[in-house]
């Protein structure tokens, strides 16, 4: 029989305080970053400072001779063409982080200086073809040829459509600004084996890339020989994802220098080229009726991925099924690549939908609320029958649910006023609405292996990373679910390649995949305790049940103290591995360990100041959805975060480059801004949580909404539309002198 | 820094005397920090100093109750100091220019960022870090009202916070909700845990820090 969650949960489901807590506020928790292995020296990248060059000359005689320099390594040539300020160049390390930086200074590189363009408007005039070429065609162009796509009805739709509404919108590059810089530790050992502790989101994997390297490029056969730690990260939201050219370039340092070498960015490295967020501009036209009902979507976008291709936005229209006519052209600039960002392409997404659904909202004189209702995608009828569970199979009623949630305790009955009516002083209220949607489904392959020991000490092991979503205490909350025992009774090692397979946290698949694995585990090392014990018992297997802290023999009667228990497995192990991927969740047998396919709705309530342009957030209401809550508490906590950030997006952050020098002139963190906690707003989150589903992903949904419902509460204050974030006071006083023409 | 903290036992320049040496503050500070031996040679320049560095010199610093030392150049920062040399690595580097305050350690009882002090002016000083925050297993209340109410995530903020509360509440035990966010505006968390954070501050209000 498969596998379930169990009816009645004790310890599921409840607030668990994270089991690194401790050491994590204390600073005891050892990062990457603070690993410290005798003898290491310092690694430092030296960069390109042109948005566009090639390298006529690299001269490190100097740099060479400099006190406390150990070695050197070249990633680029003479004759390498560089896309972008701040690429990489070569690869120094010397005895201190000091002494470092004096050989980074010291090497000399001479460049020609190419044409270069750093400004999706600059390029859509003017296409300078500056780009590394892609493709068979080698094509250097800035511009890639749109995408189109047309949906059967979509010339029905705006034909029947009784008004239309156009509008702008926009939202610029923006960096990942994880705290701890991308970077690692790597040490070779006598028997050649490397080791890194690598600030990765992706533990496994950057083992495997630096593996496959030094196979390929030194002939070597690292074949189980390197290995990969992350006990603790500091934030990666989809931007370290493998070693990165710096986790090679470390590796080799190590080899050269044959000494442990730490290389972590620096600030404006970590900005500049360890990934981005892309930007996305566009116009959007909605059609529809003057009861509410949206008849035709037309969104022409555009945006930047840096010098990748990628698209830069996610599926359009979003959340609803319109009729619709999209088209996006990427435009490739002599940026840093763009990397997966929290959602990736969503927020842009949920941002020209649901902005230009308050405006046709305003056109028609209609409640933005009663919009959305009117126009939320029905539940599909086909999926309530082959696939019950699934988002298809129930969106319509679970918006619709949400909806009326965020309405109630945002207060929106009354809070909501026509356009523009946001009170008769300098300072306007707001409130606005957006939905959003994502998968959260397992991935992996994910192996989880749970020991029980006859002191009675239980240790969970698996190499997955723990981004700040309290991975350890999921696995010791389910695992101490099974054991009848409580989660910090339960030893948790996560974090290293040897532990088996994991895959990366990307796209909220750890939880989902994690969390099932873990039960299999459990379930597993739980039976194979009881075969060995029951004959000790006199009794049989299959009476043989756990409950809080107790073995229960159903047949006699009798319970044994866990540990005594325990102490009665001898020198035996009871070992319990799990599996748990996307392939096993979507087999029929194991429906209801995990899903994905989440709803949220969120509510934004603002002040803005018409006389300065500040905007203050004074609410937000967050309702989401997540399947079967592991742990409230985090869960909680990780979605406040998810809309924090979401603010972030709303009121502060953007990556600005020079058209004049093409670099980035905000790498830091004082002219790249996010918010402190003066800057929040009182933050509700409403979990609504759905057992039956099995666990779905949180991490990146709570994210995608937030700058959305933050625009059309300013619209809602204001009657007019700042078009894009993040909104400045600039942004808000010139959008105010556009309207007021 | 004043005058008479000059330490008597070797040679060195306050900051004081090292602007009024040059006469260019903006310029002086930058030099200081940022370009190796230009501070000894400036600082010749001034009236009767002695210059140390460039090279390495002994460090002393009292952090968290003892005494550790160590051999810098006097450009090295309190945080690279800390983190490079003494392994006092609950101090975390992010902005590495005093705008994010996860470096965030209390010099003789004050917040400060140790990013935007040299090591060499926190010498006679008393530094505590937040692993000072933890004895025993016995957690201060400030970190375990960060624990209690989740108010940390990926963490590398975390102890920068922690320290920066800790040094409000010792400052003010009948510290406001408000007035404890003021003494955080300091601090920046990427992860956003600025709500669960709220949580623990009224905790702790509520407890006189305690």
């Amino acid at each position: 029989m498969a596998t379930k969650w169990p009816e009645n949960r004790r310890v599921i489901g409840t607030n668990v305080p994270r089991l690194d807590g401790p050491e994590k506020s204390t600073g005891k928790a050892k990062y990457s970053y603070d690993i410290n292995r005798p003898g290491m020296v310092y690694g430092v990248i030296v960069r390109c400072p042109h948005a566009h060059a090639k390298i006529k000359s690299i001269d490190t005689s100097a740099a060479e001779k400099m006190p406390g320099f150990r070695a050197l390594h070249l990633i680029a040539r003479e004759g390498t063409e560089l896309y972008y300020a701040g690429e990489d160049v070569l690869a120094v390390a010397a005895d201190t982080e000091e002494h470092a930086l004096d050989v980074a200074r010291a090497v000399k590189v001479e460049y020609e200086v190419l044409p270069f363009q750093v400004k999706e408007s600059d390029a859509l005039e003017n296409d300078r073809k500056t780009l590394a070429p892609l493709g068979p065609r080698r094509e250097r162009d800035n511009l890639r040829p749109p995408q189109t796509q047309e949906s059967d009805e979509f010339a029905d739709g705006m034909k029947n459509a009784e008004v239309t509404v156009t509008g702008t919108y926009g939202m610029p590059v923006i960096s990942h600004q994880c705290l701890e810089a991308h970077g690692l530790v790597a040490e070779w050992g006598a028997d050649g084996g490397l080791t890194v502790w690598a600030s990765t989101q992706a533990v496994v994997g950057t083992a495997d890339a630096l593996a496959r390297h030094f196979n390929t490029v030194h002939k070597m056969d690292m074949a189980g020989k390197v290995k990969c730690i992350t006990h603790y990260m500091g934030g990666g939201f989809g931007s370290k994802f493998g070693p990165d050219v710096q986790g090679i370039a470390c590796a080799e340092l190590a080899l050269k220098a044959k000494a442990p070498v730490k290389l972590m960015l620096d600030r404006a490295s970590e900005i500049t080229t360890a990934g981005n967020r892309p930007s996305a501009y566009g116009k959007v036209t909605i059609g529809g009726k003057k009861d509410g009902t949206i008849t035709a979507f037309e969104a022409d976008t555009w945006g930047t991925p840096g010098t990748g291709a990628a698209r830069t936005v996610g599926p359009l229209p979003y959340v609803y099924l319109f009729q619709h006519k999209v088209k996006h052209t990427v435009i490739r600039l002599n940026l840093g690549n763009q990397r997966a960002m929290r959602a990736p392409g969503h927020p842009q997404s949920c941002f020209f939908t649901d902005c230009a659904l308050d405006d046709f909202a305003a056109k028609i004189g209609m409640d933005p609320m009663q919009v959305r209702l009117r126009n939320i995608p029905p539940d599909d009828v086909n999926a309530k029958n082959t696939d019950p569970l699934s988002y298809p199979a129930m969106r319509g009623t679970l918006y619709k649910k949400q909806i009326e949630i965020a309405a109630q305790l945002s207060g929106w009955a009354n809070k909501w006023h026509p356009p523009g009516k946001g009170g008769d002083g300098p300072i306007k209220h707001g409130i606005g609405m957006a939905l959003h949607t994502w998968g959260g489904f397992a991935a992996g392959p994910n192996d989880v292996t749970v020991t029980i020991s006859s002191d009675g000490t239980v240790l969970v092991q698996t190499s997955t990373q723990d981004l700040g979503t309290a991975q350890r205490t999921v696995n010791a909350i389910v695992v101490a679910e099974i054991l009848g025992l409580e989660p910090k009774d339960i030893t948790v090692q996560i974090g290293e390649n040897p532990f088996g397979r994991s895959g990366g946290s990307g796209g909220s698949t750890t939880c989902p995949s994690q969390a099932p694995a873990s039960l299999l585990a459990a379930v597993k090392a739980r039976d194979e305790m009881f075969a060995v014990i029951a004959k000790k018992l006199n009794a049989k297997v299959e009476d043989l049940s756990i409950t809080k802290g107790k073995v229960v023999d159903k047949a006699s009667g009798n319970e044994y103290e866990w540990k005594k228990a325990c102490a009665l497995l001898g020198t035996s192990r009871p070992r319990g591995v799990g599996t748990w991927s996307g392939a096993e969740a979507a087999k029929q047998a194991n429906a209801g360990l995990s899903k994905g396919g989440v709803g949220g709705v969120q509510v934004a309530e603002v002040l803005v100041d018409t006389e300065t342009g500040v905007v203050r957030c004074k609410q937000i209401v967050a309702v989401q959805d997540c399947g079967l809550i592991i742990n409230k508490l985090a869960c909680e906590s990780q979605v406040a975060g998810g809309v924090i950030m979401g603010l972030n997006y709303a009121l502060f952050e953007e990556l600005i480059a020079d058209r004049a020098t093409g670099r980035i002139v905000n790498p830091d963190m004082e002219f790249y801004k996010l918010g402190g906690i003066n800057d929040m707003p009182k933050i509700i989150v409403h979990m609504i949580d759905m057992p039956e589903r099995g666990v779905i992903g949180i991490g990146e949904p709570p994210t995608i909404s937030t700058h959305a419902a933050i625009g059309n509460a300013i619209f809602n204050a204001l009657g007019v539309r700042v078009p894009e974030t993040p909104f400045t006071p600039d942004r808000v006083l010139a959008a105010l002198a556009k309207g007021a023409k | 820094m004043d005058h008479s903290s000059k330490r008597g036992d070797r040679p060195g320049v306050s900051r004081r005397d090292f602007l009024r040496g040059t006469g260019a503050a903006a310029t002086a500070v930058a030099s200081l920090v940022k370009v190796p031996g230009v501070e000894a040679q400036e600082a010749k320049s001034g009236a009767d100093v002695v210059a140390i560095g460039p090279g390495p010199v002994k460090l002393s610093l009292e952090v968290n109750g003892t005494t550790m030392t160590t051999n810098v150049e006097p450009r090295v920062t309190l945080l690279d100091a800390l983190r490079n040399y003494l392994d006092v690595t609950g101090c975390k580097k992010v902005c590495d220019r005093g705008t994010c305050g996860a470096c965030t350690v209390m010099v003789d009882g004050k917040p400060i960022y140790s990013c935007t002090m040299l090591a060499l002016e926190a010498e006679g000083k008393k530094i505590r870090t937040a692993e000072s925050l933890i004895d025993g297993g016995k957690l201060d209340p400030v970190p375990a009202a960060f624990v209690a109410c989740d108010a940390q995530q990926c963490g590398f903020c975390t102890p920068g916070f922690v320290v920066a509360m800790r040094a409000v509440l010792d400052a003010n035990p009948k510290a406001t909700p408000a007035e404890v966010e003021k003494g955080l505006a300091g601090n920046i968390c990427r992860c956003g845990t600025y709500e669960q954070m709220r949580h623990a501050i009224e905790d702790l209000c509520k407890a006189g820090g305690k």
